[in-house]
């Protein structure tokens, strides 16, 4: 089957596609002389939806602003493609829910380091206008 | 309308930062914050040199910003259209066209950049030259 957003082709029993992400099951025209075949288990997406991976953010997170926190998040970004890949979209969201989590806990840790700084600098300067008193 | 404001302050926030990273050097000004595990450890984390890279790059100096960090200049093409993309689909409900990417590709991209910051710290000849400005003398 051809998908219908980006043209690419796919195997007819994909759940997403390949190239692009686009979920594929929702908008498959469904042939109504034949019985309905099996509902794949987990949530069928809105036609169109794509299962986010924040990995643009969890490379900002880990390379930018030098955390560590921000590996998991990448590793969660490489499971949510890898289960839309295997059709697990129910599977792909929880992966997509863990990345976004580890990506805010990254930068409430990044926001965290830079105002411990901010006071750091501030009571620097503080205590230098103190001591030239 | 909230999401809408949000947006624009990450913008307004990217820009202040780009225009701050451009007028101050990170390497000879402390008006930036210091690499929290480089502080903390000692060791260079993958991302140690990036914003020094940056601020070379807003100054067209490419060389000095590969010798700072180089897995920051490869990596900022990709980072920077796939926030535009992310902007565009906030504004308009349609990002730019993005390629998925296959779970492998991801997992190569994260132990590429685990490496980098193993190998960064190792006290090997070729390999010491991938410390923050080793390459310049700094």
């Amino acid at each position: 089957m051809f998908c219908s957003q980006c043209g690419a082709n796919n195997a007819d029993t994909a759940v997403v596609c390949t190239q692009c992400g686009r979920n594929l099951q929702a908008v498959t025209p469904t042939n109504p002389l034949q019985p309905t075949p099996l509902q794949p288990t987990g949530v069928v997406l809105p036609p169109g939806t794509t299962v986010q991976n924040y990995l643009v953010f969890a490379i900002l997170t880990t390379v930018f602003c030098c955390l560590p926190t921000g590996i998991p998040a990448i590793i969660y970004a490489a499971q949510v493609n890898g289960k839309l890949q295997a059709g697990d979209v129910a599977g792909a969201q929880i992966a997509s829910r863990n990345a976004k989590m580890w990506c805010l806990i990254s930068l409430g840790l990044g926001i965290g380091c830079i105002a411990l700084y901010a006071i750091l600098i501030m009571v620097g300067v503080l205590s230098g206008i103190h001591q030239n008193r | 309308m909230s999401k809408n404001r949000l947006l624009a302050a990450m913008l307004a926030v990217c820009a202040a930062g780009m225009v701050m990273l451009g007028v101050f050097d990170p390497a000879t000004s402390g008006v930036f914050p210091p690499c929290p595990v480089h502080y903390l450890t000692g060791w260079y984390c993958p991302g140690c040199g990036s914003l020094r890279a940056i601020h070379q790059l807003l100054h067209g100096e490419l060389r000095a910003a590969l010798a700072l960090n180089p897995l920051t200049v490869v990596l900022l093409p990709f980072l920077t259209y796939g926030l535009a993309s992310f902007a565009l689909f906030e504004i308009r409900g349609r990002g730019l066209p993005q390629p998925f990417l296959r779970a492998g590709w991801i997992r190569a991209l994260g132990a590429a950049i685990i490496l980098f910051g193993i190998v960064r710290n190792l006290p090997l000849h070729p390999f010491e030259l991938l410390v923050p400005g080793a390459k310049l003398g700094l």
